[in-house]
């Protein structure tokens, strides 16, 4: 980096115990920072609210289940880390963005922590929480980072201490989509619904013609699920391939439309990332967020960095999917930097967008 | 994985082979070539294979947009928009030649003091070391510089041709001394049509301005006023079609996802 940080190595080991809960993932883990400015995961548990089949999670039934599962998914954190909650030096929960009712659960849970333990809070946006844990796990330096997951999709780039957003969804998120189309088509939501939908598309051959709609570096992926479910209406479409059917005969099946539908907008997302990395220049791309586990966008990503001459980073679901971990690791490079989140003002908000956060680590 | 080698018959791979490469930007190489001996220099752009995409929808993408990028071309001169000229298509090839244009980008001219100006997308000025001193020809106020941009685009948009990625690496100030430019006053030209389309909606023609508005943010932090001077030149050029287009600029600056609403 040509400037030095403005981080300071750590003068004696710092720990932080992370809380998440922005979706319906519930997230604890302990990170450490060392002496020799490395870091270490000391635990990583998480506990999901999976939904039946055809249905998604109302933010009332997820809030439930983060109370019901907070104590059990904390204990655990902090019993496998070895470490005590007094030796923690903070606190760290989501701020925002996400669901209001199980962002305010979660922020309940820190903020009883942050009394019982006296221990101070540091509220995270979830966002840059992905960013620093996919630098920190991928040794990435300064790359550019597509962030798609179930609520988010944005292409990231940092600039003076500030991570600009430069190209995201002008309507729903990438994971919103698949999830939704999961649902159409009735796929389990067990381990997830895109993990489900990635699988089918394996099996799927034809390539099914669908919108491509990217506006400069945003794209728009509403209408090719609304035009994906039209499909499934189509007297073409078969749930499933028919036992013996001609080669030439006209038709398509689920995987087939998981398969089109996973090809077009993982284009669309990979065509926006590198026009990104024109723009800024950059030959660096790290991918995070839930749909980040995608082998297939991973792929796709890691050809059009090759054609570059670049590199792509990516982590898998322990890190790309939400977790606590990521949290405690913004949370705790901000504490270091002298930032904490007062008791007054714990509060959490569902508009938390990632340029608004200064990010003071960064040179 | 290797690029794939445009099959040889093909004039156009012969062509791409003998043409000096300038850049590669996000969709295509650039290349810059001349198509018969004494003719000036042309802008090669070939849209190569990408790869990491469905081959059928990596050919249809390509096709669409070659052909896209000359027509928007072609209307865009009809119209007296200052763009650059067409000099050959070869579709099936995802090949086009437009007229070489000396100049600088008006990114470069403003300096957005980023890192990486080298890879600017459409590039361009591969300036000589004794271009110093031809530097200073472009000194063109800021401001004066915004005025032509705003109103370049609203002849682009009058002239319903939707540019799809406006951005300032996307527009050039043509050389003075050009001899492309006998007035030898300022030029400003619009480049790189490969996202443009038709459309006389009020609404495109808002999403084009916010594009350019979101490029000014995120490439040029300093210099965000420096967008409302673009604007105000655009309005003035865009006369009674304006406030259809400000209204709809309005809602598209709000639809952004998880922007800031208050309430």
């Amino acid at each position: 980096m040509p400037t030095r940080s403005p981080l300071k190595r750590p003068d004696r080991p710092y720990l932080a115990l992370g809380l998440e809960g922005s979706a319906n993932k519930l997230g604890a883990g302990v990170i450490r920072h060392e002496i020799d400015g490395s870091s270490t995961v000391l635990s990583n548990v998480r506990h999901t609210y999976i939904t039946p089949p055809g249905e998604g999670f109302l933010p009332r039934d997820t809030a439930v289940h983060h109370r019901q599962w907070a104590l059990k998914v904390i204990e655990d954190a902090v019993t496998t880390s070895g470490v005590g909650m007094h030796d923690l030096d903070c606190i760290c929960y989501t701020k925002g963005p996400g669901m209001g009712a199980p962002l305010q659960s979660v922020a309940l849970v820190a903020r009883t922590l942050s009394l019982l333990f006296d221990k101070p809070l540091v509220g995270v946006n979830h966002c840059v929480g992905h960013i620093e844990m996919g630098r920190e796990i991928t040794g990435a330096r300064n790359p550019v980072v597509l962030y798609v997951s179930g609520g988010n999709t944005q292409v990231i780039a940092y600039s003076r201490q500030c991570y600009r957003i430069f190209g995201e969804t002008l309507d729903i998120a990438v994971g919103n989509c698949l999830d939704r189309f999961a649902r159409v088509i009735n796929l389990s939501n067990d381990p997830s619904p895109g993990y489900n939908i990635e699988q089918e598309a394996k099996k799927g051959k034809r390539l099914i013609p669908l919108p491509y709609a990217t506006k400069g570096m945003d794209v728009s992926l509403s209408g090719i699920l609304t035009a994906t479910e039209a499909l499934t209406h189509d007297k073409r479409y078969r749930p499933d391939d028919p036992p013996e059917s001609g080669a030439e005969e006209d038709y398509f099946t689920s995987a087939d439309l998981c398969f089109s539908l996973q090809e077009t907008i993982f284009a669309m997302l990979v065509e926006i990332t590198e026009r990104a990395m024109a723009h800024i220049g950059s030959k660096e791309v790290l991918i995070v967020g839930g749909v980040g586990c995608n082998m297939r966008l991973q792929e796709m990503m890691a050809i059009m960095a090759e054609e570059r001459g670049g590199t792509v980073f990516a982590t898998d679901e322990r890190f790309c999917i939400d977790n606590g971990i990521m949290i405690a690791q913004a949370g705790l490079l901000s504490y270091r930097m002298g930032f904490q989140t007062p008791i007054t003002k714990s509060t959490c908000t569902q508009r938390f967008r990632t340029d608004e956060v200064h990010v003071a680590w960064r040179a | 994985m290797a690029l794939l080698p445009l099959p040889d018959p093909s004039p156009t791979a012969a062509l791409v082979r003998s043409s000096v490469l300038i850049s590669q930007g996000a969709e295509a190489k650039v290349y810059r070539t001349t198509l018969h001996t004494g003719g000036g220099p042309v802008l090669l752009k070939y849209r190569f294979s990408k790869q990491y995409r469905h081959a059928t929808l990596d050919a249809t993408l390509t096709r669409a947009r070659v052909a896209g990028e000359a027509r928007a071309l072609v209307r865009c001169l009809r119209c007296g928009v200052s763009v650059p000229g067409l000099r050959f298509v070869d579709v099936a090839n995802g090949a086009l030649g437009i007229e070489w244009v000396d100049g600088k980008s008006v990114r470069s001219l403003l300096g957005s003091g980023d890192e990486g100006e080298r890879y600017r997308e459409e590039d361009e000025d591969i300036a000589p070391a004794e271009d110093e001193d031809l530097f200073v020809g472009y000194k063109v106020p800021k401001d004066a510089l915004m005025v032509m941009v705003g109103t370049e685009i609203a002849k682009m948009h009058l002239a319903d041709i939707i540019h799809g990625d406006l951005t300032t690496s996307n527009m050039m100030l043509r050389h003075p001394s050009s001899t492309m430019n006998p007035l030898g006053v300022h030029q400003l030209v619009l480049i790189d049509f490969g996202l443009a389309y038709t459309s006389t909606l009020a609404e495109d023609k808002a999403v084009d301005l916010y594009v350019l508005e979101r490029a000014f943010a995120s490439t040029h932090p300093e210099s965000e006023p420096l967008f409302s001077s673009v604007l105000d030149a655009y309005k003035r050029k865009m006369g009674k079609e304006w406030p259809a287009i400000g209204r709809k600029l309005e809602d598209v600056r709000l639809r952004g996802r998880k922007r800031s609403m208050v309430g």
